[in-house]
């Protein structure tokens, strides 16, 4: 059997990513490395979960960082206080950001766009400070801390290098997914809904029940990366979850490009990146976050790789 | 012990009104959330502080520089952040400049005095009278009235003077007033420097009533603005001024009577409610989308 | 037999009566035309048959079925496809996916089936990719078909909305002005393109202002004056008619 040329480039390229994936930790000896890898995949997992919502569907939500925060404590609640074992605390967690990304999703059918944009900020800031004040429930300002040792099927997932398979894992299942989403029907559905809504349910797609839909589903991965967060960390603290972590993502997906799910890891690998670098100087970190944000929409808003839809 | 608590209310939602002028007017033009508008003015309200505790300035020379100052920043802002964007395919865009913009303005005023709270003067010295029976203070009283006067003031200015009324033009349709000959980015700026001088004599009332002011005044200074001016109606002055004073008061009423810890918590509450019953807020109209 | 029928449909947006009354019905395999001055209320007809308004008061019915106020994805599924006046393809994706997008509601895939039963939604895809192929070969576009809708030539996007209606599989075909902004050639493509699909069996209800175009290929013709409908009739009637004449005193005609 013959394949295009292109056709075998890409299977090329797709064998040395898996292999140098695979072997990754044995090249990166220092644990230091390693960890910034790990750093970057969750930041992946979110961004790619957040590309859905606004690269493809068009919906700007600035309270991502609240499903992460819905994860990681739900994984770090059913973990440390009722002894839950780290697979079903996952999958607990992904369902509640799901099911918190429906709620927060429904308000699109009646509240336009900025609105709602306003809204998710609202979210965001109700669960930093519901979280913070519920001392009870979720330790308040000092977070929960010492999450137990997630362990799957006798693998025990301590060092750096664990992390990053168990993070691999997880990438992988949210990258595959969603290209399969993103490439069916209903990706379509969320980019007609993105280029004109009207014409969108005009043709045949349920505008208000898809939003909900793409809202749920891509806040269902900031859930898989809060749960990885809170046994990666051992502790979460409502410091993770605040405005400035939505505007990382915001940011990392723009930049990478909106509506191109591949695009999301060059976006997110120069974001933790300079976060990386400019840590030294990390009193100016917000400062340097606010120029990128405000220079790449002035000159690029289309980032990267994204989707023409959102050229000047 | 209600009449206390309305007074303050009353004083509160003044001050409230002051801060949501500029950004709900900037809203109605450019339909822009102009998520920089609290920390600018809280930036001005934090210079005002360094010019009265460290060069010791006269207080009414201190706010003049400090308002002007405010109002400058906030031309600034639209200047380099938001002018090029505002033919936007995407309005979200703008949306995400302004959060840009307002981090930098952020970390600026960290870098410059930290994130404590800091001592601000009273600026009026405290005396008490009586009124029915209660106790209110001078200061609250003055205060009230310069909230009040510069709104009223404020009013005049768009209702009699030419360029008030240009800027009502502007407000009402863009595009036409551009085809009439005024200047629309003029007017833009125009608008933007006095919400900020706005926003800066209304931060400054109320740090000088509450002897505080912080960095983390801006981001919630922001959110007052947004929730006062969507109960008010997005656009309308009275709207301004009916939202800033309902969420003055019923802030009051459920910091004492609820509880504090959740204060912020029930005033976002508050404004998902209104977004969700009536996006347009007590004055505001519907909009009707032609197809 | 009516494939759709309005009784006494009326419109209103506050104060302003937008649609009066409005008692017409469609033939199943005709091609009806409607005409009236600018701002008698074509568009919002064809607003509320679509259900992106809600009629005040009247009903429609669709292949006997009464569809008043149903939401416009539903009544695309039910058999009913429209355009837009002012052309609302999707410009920043390619031609192919516009027309794929059309066919949304005839793709059976479900969320579930396309991650666990791969096979057989990636089938239904391909089989959609070739439909769509084929409605584009009927107006030669398919050698477009990876273009962004946005790069193509006015004309060729009009006729591609026009397309990505049909993929839906419409009994009845709603056109709002299709003709603006073409030049006579591309008229005459439109026209031969209308008559290829009433062949087919497709009914179509045309709004248009050019009145050679819509003279020549309407079967039957609606005037509608002031959201009421003024008059009804034959092309050749309706022509020469003094009173149709009259309301359109003062209004530019195109011919």
């Amino acid at each position: 059997m013959a394949l295009p040329e292109a056709k075998k480039l890409k299977l090329v390229l797709f064998a040395a990513v898996f292999i140098v994936a695979i072997g990754l930790p044995f090249i990166l000896r220092d644990p230091y490395y390693l960890g910034f890898v790990n750093v970057f995949i969750m930041y992946s997992i979110l961004s790619l979960g957040l590309n859905l919502i606004l690269g493809y569907t068009g919906l700007l939500s600035l309270g991502h960082a609240a499903f992460f925060g819905l994860g990681g404590y739900t994984t770090a609640i059913l973990m440390k206080n009722h002894g839950l074992p780290f697979v079903p605390s996952l999958v607990i967690s992904a369902l509640i950001a799901l099911f918190f990304g429906f709620l927060v999703g429904i308000p699109t059918r009646k509240v336009k766009g900025d609105y709602f944009c306003l809204l998710t900020i609202i979210f965001g800031e109700i669960f930093r400070l519901v979280v913070q004040s519920w001392i009870g429930f979720t330790g308040g300002a000092m977070g929960i801390v010492g999450i137990p040792i997630p362990k799957i099927f006798g693998w025990t997932i301590r060092t750096e290098a664990d992390f990053y398979f168990l993070g691999l894992g997880l990438l992988c299942f949210t990258y595959f997914t969603l290209a399969i989403l993103v490439k069916s029907k209903f990706g379509r559905a969320f980019v007609a809904i993105r280029e004109d809504e009207l014409a969108a349910s005009v043709m045949g797609v349920n505008a208000p029940v898809y939003k909900i839909l793409a809202f749920g589903i891509g806040c269902l991965y900031a859930g898989l990366a809060g749960s990885y967060l809170a046994v990666y960390q051992t502790v979460v603290t409502p410091s993770n979850f605040r405005l400035e972590e939505s505007c990382f993502m915001i940011i990392a997906v723009i930049v990478g490009g909106m509506g191109n799910l591949g695009a999301t890891f060059s976006g997110v690998f120069l974001m933790t990146l300079a976060t990386e670098v400019f840590r030294p100087i990390a009193e100016y970190r917000m400062l340097i976050i606010g120029l990128i944000m405000v220079i790449v929409l002035l000159f690029r808003p289309q980032g990267l790789f994204g989707a023409s839809a959102f050229k000047d | 012990m209600l009449f206390n608590i309305l007074i303050a209310g009353i004083l509160l939602g003044s001050i409230y009104a002051l801060v949501t002028i500029g950004y709900s007017m900037v809203y109605g033009i450019l339909k822009l959330m102009n998520f920089a508008h609290g920390d600018v003015y809280i930036f001005g309200t934090l210079f005002c502080f360094t010019l009265l505790s460290k060069y010791h300035l006269n207080a009414v020379i201190a706010v003049v520089i400090s308002a002007i100052m405010g109002g400058v920043l906030a031309s600034a802002v639209e200047f380099f952040a938001y002018r090029r964007l505002r033919a936007a395919q995407h309005r979200m865009i703008s949306m995400i400049t302004a959060l840009g913009a307002a981090y930098i303005i952020q970390n600026c005023s960290e870098l410059e005095w930290g994130s404590q709270v800091l001592p601000f003067p009273s600026l009026i010295p405290a005396q008490f009278i009586e009124v029915f029976g209660h106790q209110i203070s001078t200061t609250q009283i003055i205060t009230l009235m310069v909230a009040v006067g510069f709104i009223v003031l404020f009013n005049l200015f768009l209702k009699y003077h030419k360029m008030g009324k240009a800027i009502l033009c502007v407000s009402e349709d863009i595009n036409t007033s551009r085809l009439m000959g005024i200047p629309i980015n003029l007017i833009i700026s125009i608008v933007y420097f006095l919400g900020g001088v706005l926003g800066v004599i209304g931060g400054i009332l109320y740090s000088a009533s509450f002897n505080a002011i912080s960095l983390g005044m801006g981001f919630r200074g922001t959110i007052i603005a947004f929730t006062a001016a969507v109960i008010g109606g997005i656009g309308s002055m009275n709207g301004a001024l009916i939202g800033g004073m309902i969420l003055g008061i019923s802030e009051n009423i459920i910091a004492v009577y609820v509880s504090s810890t959740y204060r912020d918590t029930l005033t976002f509450l508050i404004l998902i409610i209104v977004l969700l019953i009536k996006p347009s807020g007590i004055m505001g109209k519907g909009d009707y989308e032609k197809v | 037999m009516p494939l759709l029928e309005t009784t006494e449909l009326s419109k209103y947006f506050g104060g302003v009566v937008a649609l009066e009354s409005i008692s017409l019905s469609i033939e199943k395999g005709e091609i009806l035309g409607m005409i009236g001055p600018n701002g008698s209320g074509k568009t919002t007809f064809i607003n509320v048959l679509s259900g992106i308004y809600r009629p005040e008061k009247g009903e429609v019915k669709f292949k006997k079925r009464d569809v008043t106020g149903f939401p416009p994805h539903v009544i695309t599924r039910e058999g009913i496809s429209r355009t837009f006046q002012n052309l609302r393809v999707f410009p920043n994706i390619s031609v192919l996916q516009n027309i794929l997008t059309g066919l949304h509601c005839r793709i059976d895939n479900s969320l579930f089936g396309i991650f666990f039963s791969p096979f057989s939604s990636m089938k239904r895809e391909k089989q959609a990719e070739h439909k769509s192929l084929e409605i584009l070969e009927m107006v030669n576009l398919a050698k477009t078909k990876n273009e962004l809708a946005k790069n193509l030539p006015y004309g060729e996007q009009r006729l591609l909305e026009i397309c990505r209606a049909l993929a839906s599989e419409p009994d009845l075909l709603l056109l709002d002005e299709p003709c603006a902004g073409m030049n006579p050639v591309e008229i005459d493509t439109l026209a031969t393109f209308l008559k290829k699909l009433k062949s087919a069996g497709i009914t179509i209800f045309i709004i248009e202002h050019n009145m050679r175009f819509v003279m020549s290929i309407a079967e039957r013709i609606v005037v509608l004056n002031a959201g009421k409908k003024f008059k009804e009739g034959l092309p050749a009637e309706i022509q020469n008619d003094r009173e149709v004449q009259e309301i359109y005193l003062g209004e530019e005609e195109e011919i």
